[in-house]
């Protein structure tokens, strides 16, 4: 007997986002990389393909970063010193794109230097991430955004008490933002909100819902994604950007991850533990809706790559 | 279709006579309608109205239960789609598959048995074993059966073999696996005898679906679906439009999934593993025990099947922001997510440094959880004097929130030698303040 | 082609002559008469109708008018054109904002109509003449009174305390057997028992005022009501800060300080030292050819409250209603006396205190259902009381389900830099000008502000969010071009009115952490009736009426309400303020003793929800916590006003 499948019809779809320009588009990027687009629930191909797959970032540091873990420092080694370096080796990984991350020690100067050294170094597109410092994000991120313009950065990160800085200096210098909101449905949508009030054109923008890691608090992140991802289908114009997730930082920073003494025996090998929280971190939100995911260990990147590969052609 | 309160309401006699506990019948209809209580608490209720009310009850999927010695797993009875549109019931067994033929049978379930790993307070182990019957079947039973008292699940065709088997394990409920097109009678037969749950397997959901009907008419209730598919993103497709049939109440695919993780190789187990425990998979078996694994792996079914009406919290306890030292200060908030990150953020973003104190107040707001008795001066000495708090610090000065000013005085008197100081209402303010006043 | 136009305005008149299609407010101007356009001429506050009363003129929009203004001339000077000689009237503002579409003004308290003394009222005056004492009938005087009571009136039984009877035996005599007695019927059903309140010598005009008060005490306000109990008459209408207020804002600090050593009594003397200045205020507005009344005249007093105010007046313990299962000591408390609760009224007073339902849902809230009629509506109906405990009631005459949450006291003018009570000197209404961001305010009693009161301050927060002067999260933009906007003490804040025009000489402003206040308080109402109704499985749209109480005084503009997403947007007719209907329920049980046995039904029938059991309410107070809202959809008509005021 023939079963009908219900399939669901929805009125609204992810908005497409291109991240990077090549020189014909006015930058310097060998290739730029395209997400969302989605119109069904992620990966159900009996409905509709999947337009555009996930992007995995890789995260890296314009400089040396003190607190990450050992396993992080051995399996990158000196290119963690050398931003151009890193990001070298990061795309050998096999990342799409990457993310520069600033530190409160980098002076206007210093940030635009280590954009610059990692745009030469490869034709990725590029993702920068302020320190996480109001006044120091404004500083940095304004400086690197004229210094970068028409390359299609993605700046980050908005949030609702600091956003018009950004947001101004990426509409004047066409780049893109990236809008974090604390693990909340409407805080997510007030943000995209503001944004866009600013007149800030809504395929340059993407949500990043803030999502914890495995066993830190990531099913609340995971149900915001799915909430968000349905409501954009049923039409709702300010949840309908790609979402960008950080399960790298968010794995890294467990305990479970980052440290290898003094835990209980029933967490198993340290190394190949600390993988499983970042990859199943990653897979669980890219099962949620993410768009994009920002990694940090290269056998994570490995794994998740390939879980995208079987979903994405079913 | 579930009835609104008032809906069901209309069913009831409307007198607020208050004998079912409710101080209203509307009261008891909305209870009914959130499904907290049972229709039988009220006398009066009419057998028409009884009829209505039960149709709009009857749960999508079946509840099937493994049971051993002592040891249950339950699973299905699930209602929705998402977990947020109201929660995923009943946590997947997770199942190791050992082999009959191995000559460690023994050693490997006793190893795997004795597993226990403690997540938030929380003891999780393996919920059972899987025996492939690849060598005497009934012979491994009884070896298994000695050394663990969790369920089992037989993997075999042979109704012979399974027959013998399964008349080890009397006062049980295991699992055979699987019945397909060309053995259904048999098994059928033989889970029957023993009121064995069934697997039932067919490459299509068409054919599935034919096959569980045929099972149950032999007389077996208590199916299981394997569905198939090739690999993660063919068998997510299978496994959504699955639950989508059963919950729209499509009853011959109305049963919990079984599904095999290292089906396409040990390497892709994990992943494969956690998808499944994501994608509305009943049973999760596993070829690999190891503790790197399986580790993550409950905590990702924990994490998942955690109610998510409940509040959103984080884990008490003190939090580094920023790198403190000795001589930081001491803030103190509750343990609802989105205080503890608006504090948090705030101060991450300032870039001083502090130690953040984060109580239980049952995932309440600071000001919530001050009306309701969850965050006072006896809970917060409590927290401060149970995270060894003074030790971290050379100079004991703790920032209470400005909402709960009206505490400094009593948490000094339950704190001697700490300096209580009152910060600002707003987490936004807290910078200025950090910089102003605690310098 | 030019035409010529004649203004009438304060009883004189000016002519000029303009092309076609010139504005009317510019032709005005021409003419030496300025009419105020406090929205900027945008159409859309209605302060700029005049009256066409001859000749042709051409209407852009009529937003603000009904059809019937249109059909008697009434046009917008701001949109409407010239086409042809016309004469035209400019009338004073007050005329003007009465015909508003969207203002509700709180109808004047009237006496019901099926009110009826003595028959309706439990507390009546009884002229008894009794046969005084001989040697032949020793009778005692008690017993001399309670027959008189039983051959002359029928009351079989009848009760007093001993301070009154002490006071018998000269009363009696000074009245040579004569004596007028305010007695109380205790079972208004039988008719027989009564209890004495007061025995006066003489027999009093029967129809000379008795003294009742009707009082409303609120977490942030006490109001009370005179009421001449002989002709239902309100007779004087009296409100002020609970003096609790010193001791915490909400009812929980109010609990919370009253489980402190002493704290009870203090909070307990506080109120009764508000309720007994309110008393001697209100008997001092009353002047009577007959003398002064005096608080000892009260005879009869009812009350509502919400119930932790009800237990803190009562001195009864209110620990319990805070902790879960959050169960109050007592939801109907017993018939008492003046003399019990410590009210200056006559010591024998009957004290009423109205039944509640629940720990969070009091006295006020049933008091409010009556009248606001809501137990008997045929439709499903909403009530909310838009006040510091943001008290919801949906339902119709078949069910009703209620619930509370902590909306703050901003709307009451409390908590808020320069909020105040909706009494003289209060800014009650303001447009923003969306040129020059330049405000134009209303003040009740017409003075100088010395504040705004919750009208205003819903008016300001939605003319700043449709200006521009904040964001939809409420962020004051410090880069609007205005000198009114500005970095103050707590953020950026809005200067409403500058110190040379205020009564105290400082700025009127409204500061971030006013915005945040006025934000949370409307969210968590908001949140409040939407989580409610989804609780019984009701689409708001289905909801036929809305009834708003609250303490804005007179005065609410729904459709500032709606645009700062405190209402639900719908038609505006839909709408209905009923001002203090915790008051007014409290009169009209005080009055009939039929309508109070209808409050107690409606205790006993209310349903009472907690917000608090799961998520819900905090997903729709965060997604309440915008302008006018996280889901504009729910909004249409404010994502109308600003698509109009963004072109
Ligand atoms: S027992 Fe039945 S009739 Fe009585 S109150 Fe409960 S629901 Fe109503
Ligand atoms: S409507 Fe004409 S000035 Fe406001």
């Amino acid at each position: 007997m023939p079963i009908e499948i219900p399939k669901d019809k929805w009125p609204g779809s992810i908005r497409t986002v291109t991240i990077g320009a090549t020189s014909a588009e006015g930058g310097t990027r060998a290739k730029t990389v395209t997400v969302g687009g989605g119109t069904t629930m992620p990966y159900l191909h009996f409905e509709a393909p999947t337009p555009n797959k996930p992007a995995i970032a890789i995260e890296i540091k314009s400089r040396k970063p003190e607190d990450w873990s050992p396993l992080l420092a051995e399996v990158w080694g000196a290119a963690m010193a050398d931003p151009a370096q890193w990001a070298k080796k990061a795309e050998e990984a096999g990342a799409d794109l990457l993310v520069l991350a600033l530190t409160v020690e980098d002076s206007p100067e210093d940030a635009v230097k280590a954009v610059k050294s990692v745009l030469g170094a490869t034709g990725l597109p590029l993702i920068v991430w302020g320190p996480g410092q109001a006044e120091k994000d404004n500083e940095l991120l304004v400086a690197v955004a004229e210094a970068a313009k028409g390359e299609r950065l993605v700046l980050g990160i908005c949030e609702d008490k600091n956003y018009r800085t950004i947001v101004a200096t990426a509409m004047a210098n066409g780049h893109l933002v990236q809008a974090r909101a604390p693990m909340d449905v409407n805080l997510s949508k007030q943000l995209n909100i503001l944004i866009s009030d600013m007149g800030m054109p809504k395929d340059r923008i993407l949500m990043d819902p803030t999502t914890g890691a495995l066993g830190y608090g990531m099913e609340y992140g995971y149900s915001v994604m799915e909430r968000l991802r349905l409501a954009a289908l049923q039409g709702d114009a300010m949840t309908q950007f790609p979402m960008i997730v950080t399960p790298g930082f968010e794995a890294w920073k467990t305990k479970e991850a980052k440290v290898g003494e003094g835990i209980p025996e029933a967490w198993g090998d340290w190394k190949a533990r600390a993988i499983h929280w970042e990859t199943l971190t990653a897979l669980a939100l890219v099962e949620s809706g993410a768009d994009i995911v920002v990694l940090r260990h290269p056998e994570s990147v490995k794994r998740v790559k390939d879980a995208i590969g079987e979903l994405v052609v079913a | 279709m579930a009835l609104s309160g008032i809906q069901i309401y209309k069913l009831l006699p409307q007198t607020n006579c208050k004998e079912c506990g409710f101080p209203t019948c509307l009261a008891f209809a909305m209870k009914l309608a959130a499904k907290q209580v049972e229709l039988g608490a009220c006398p009066y209720v009419s057998e028409e109205s009884k009829k209505q009310l039960a149709e709009s009850a009857a749960p999508p999927i079946r509840l099937v239960t493994l049971k051993a010695d002592g040891n249950e797993v339950k699973v299905g009875n699930e209602v929705v789609m998402y977990r947020h549109e109201k929660t995923f019931y009943n946590k997947p067994g997770l199942f190791l598959r050992v082999k009959a033929s191995d000559p460690d049978l023994a050693k490997k379930v006793t190893q795997a048995d004795a597993y226990k790993v403690n997540y938030v307070g929380m003891d999780f182990s393996l919920n059972g074993y899987a025996i492939e019957a690849d060598g005497d079947l009934t012979a491994a039973v009884k070896t298994v059966r000695e050394v663990t008292k969790r369920p089992l699940i037989l993997i075999s065709n042979d109704a012979a073999a399974l027959d013998s088997s399964l008349s080890l394990l009397a006062g049980e409920t295991a699992l055979i696996y699987a019945a397909s097109e060309s053995n259904y009678e048999s098994l059928a037969e033989v889970a029957k005898k023993h009121k064995a749950v069934l697997a039932v397997k067919a490459d299509t959901l068409d054919a599935l679906a034919d096959l569980t009907q045929k099972i149950q008419t032999k007389g077996v209730e208590d199916m299981v679906l394997d569905l198939g598919g090739k690999n993660l993103g063919d068998w997510l497709m299978r496994s959504t439009q699955v639950r989508r049939l059963a919950l729209k109440n499509f009853r011959p695919l109305g049963y919990p999934v079984i599904f095999f993780a290292a089906q396409n190789g040990v390497e892709k187990e994990a992943v494969y593993a956690a998808q499944a425990i994501a994608k509305y998979a009943g049973f999760v078996v596993i070829d690999t025990f190891a503790p790197e694994m399986i580790y993550p792996l409950l905590v990702l079914r924990e994490n998942l099947y955690t109610d998510p009406q409940k509040p959103i919290q984080v884990q008490p306890g003190v939090y580094e922001i920023n790198s403190p030292k000795p001589e930081s200060p001491v803030l103190v908030t509750t343990n609802f997510s989105i205080t503890y990150f608006a504090v948090a953020n705030e101060v991450e973003g300032s870039g001083l440094p502090a130690w953040l104190v984060v109580t239980d107040a049952e995932g309440m707001s600071v000001l919530t959880a001050w009306a309701a008795g969850k965050f006072d001066a006896e809970r917060i000495a409590k927290a401060i004097k149970g995270f060894n708090v003074a030790d971290k610090v050379s100079k004991k000065r703790l920032v209470l929130p400005g909402h709960v000013a009206v505490l400094s005085g009593e948490v000094e008197e339950e704190l001697p030698g700490w300096e209580v100081r009152v910060g600002p209402r707003e987490a936004v303010d807290l910078p200025a303040f950090m910089k102003q006043a605690l310098n | 082609m030019n035409h010529s136009l004649t203004f009438t305005h304060d009883e004189k008149q000016a002519s000029v002559t303009v092309p076609t299609n010139t504005l009317l407010a510019d032709a005005a101007r021409l003419a030496g008469i300025d009419i105020g356009q406090p929205c900027g001429g945008q159409g859309r506050c209605g302060r700029c109708a005049v009256q066409v009363t001859e000749g042709q003129v051409r209407r852009r929009s009529t937003l603000r008018l009904s059809e019937a203004d249109v059909a008697q001339g009434y046009a917008l000077a701001c949109q409407t054109v010239v086409e042809g000689d016309a004469a035209i009237y400019v009338p004073p503002q007050e005329k003007i904002e009465r015909r508003l579409t969207t203002d509700r003004v709180v109808a004047e308290v009237t006496v019901p109509e099926d009110y009826e003394y003595p028959f309706s009222q439990t507390v009546r005056r009884v002229h008894l003449t009794l046969t005084p004492p001989s040697m032949d009938d020793q009778t005692d005087d008690w017993a001399r009174l309670q027959t008189a009571f039983r051959l002359q009136r029928r009351f079989e039984t009848v009760t007093c305390s001993l301070p009154l009877l002490r006071t018998i035996g000269s009363t009696l005599r000074a009245g040579d057997w004569n004596v007028t007695a305010i007695v109380e019927i205790s079972r208004p059903s039988d008719h027989q028992t009564i209890r004495l309140i007061d025995l006066r010598p003489g027999h009093e005009d029967e129809y000379s005022p008795l003294w009742g008060a009707a009082i409303d005490i609120g977490t942030t306000t006490v109001t009370l009501w005179l009421v001449d109990l002989v002709t239902g008459q309100v007779k004087a209408q009296v409100a002020e800060y609970n003096g609790q207020i010193a001791r915490g804002e909400d009812v929980i600090s109010r609990i919370i300080y009253a489980s402190k050593n002493g704290g009870a009594d203090e909070l307990r003397q506080r109120v009764l030292d508000t309720i007994n200045e309110l008393l001697e205020r209100a008997c001092k507005r009353v002047k009577l050819p007959q003398g002064k009344v005096t608080p000892d005249q009260i005879v009869k007093a009812t009350i509502a409250g919400n119930t932790t105010m009800m237990h803190l007046f009562l001195g009864i313990p209110a620990a319990s209603i805070r902790l879960s299962p959050f169960i109050p000591a007592v939801n109907h408390p017993p018939a008492l006396t003046g003399r019990e609760v410590g009210l200056n009224v006559n010591p024998e007073a009957a004290v009423d205190c109205l039944p509640g339902v629940a720990s969070y849902v009091g006295a006020d809230i049933t008091a409010g259902v009556l009248s606001s009629g809501l137990d008997s509506a045929e439709n499903v109906t909403l009530f909310l009381d838009v006040g510091t405990n943001g008290e919801t009631v949906l339902g119709n005459r078949d069910w009703l389900v209620t619930c509370a949450c902590s909306a703050g006291p901003a709307f009451e003018g409390a908590g808020v830099v320069n909020g105040m009570r909706a009494t003289t000197g209060a800014i009650e209404e303001v447009w923003i000008n969306s040129d020059t961001l330049e405000p134009t305010y209303r003040v009740i009693g017409g003075g100088k502000p010395k504040g705004i009161c919750g009208s205003g301050l819903i008016a300001l927060l939605s003319e700043a969010f449709l200006t521009g002067v904040i964001d939809k999260g409420g962020n004051v933009k410090l880069d609007a071009p205005s000198p009114r906007v500005r970095e103050g003490a707590h953020g950026g804040e809005y200067v409403v009115a500058w110190g040379k025009e205020t009564e105290s000489g400082e700025d009127i402003v409204l500061t971030r952490v006013d915005i945040d206040n006025l934000l949370r308080a409307k969210a968590a109402i908001y949140a409040g009736f939407t989580v409610l109704a989804e609780n019984v499985g009701i689409p708001l749209e289905s909801v036929d009426k809305v009834l708003v109480g609250g303490s804005f005084g007179k005065y609410i503009n729904v459709e500032k309400a709606v645009q700062i997403g405190l209402l639900p947007d719908m038609e505006w007719s839909r709408f209905e303020f009923l001002g203090n209907t915790s008051v007014k329920g409290a009169y009209l049980a005080l009055l009939d003793w039929r309508k109070r046995e209808r409050i107690s039904e409606i205790a006993k029938r209310m349903t009472y929800i907690e917000l608090s059991a799961d998520n819900s309410f905090y997903e729709a107070f965060t997604s309440a916590l915008f302008l006018p809202h996280t889901d504009l959809n729910k909004f249409p008509s404010v994502a109308e006003a600003l698509e109009k005021s963004n072109s």
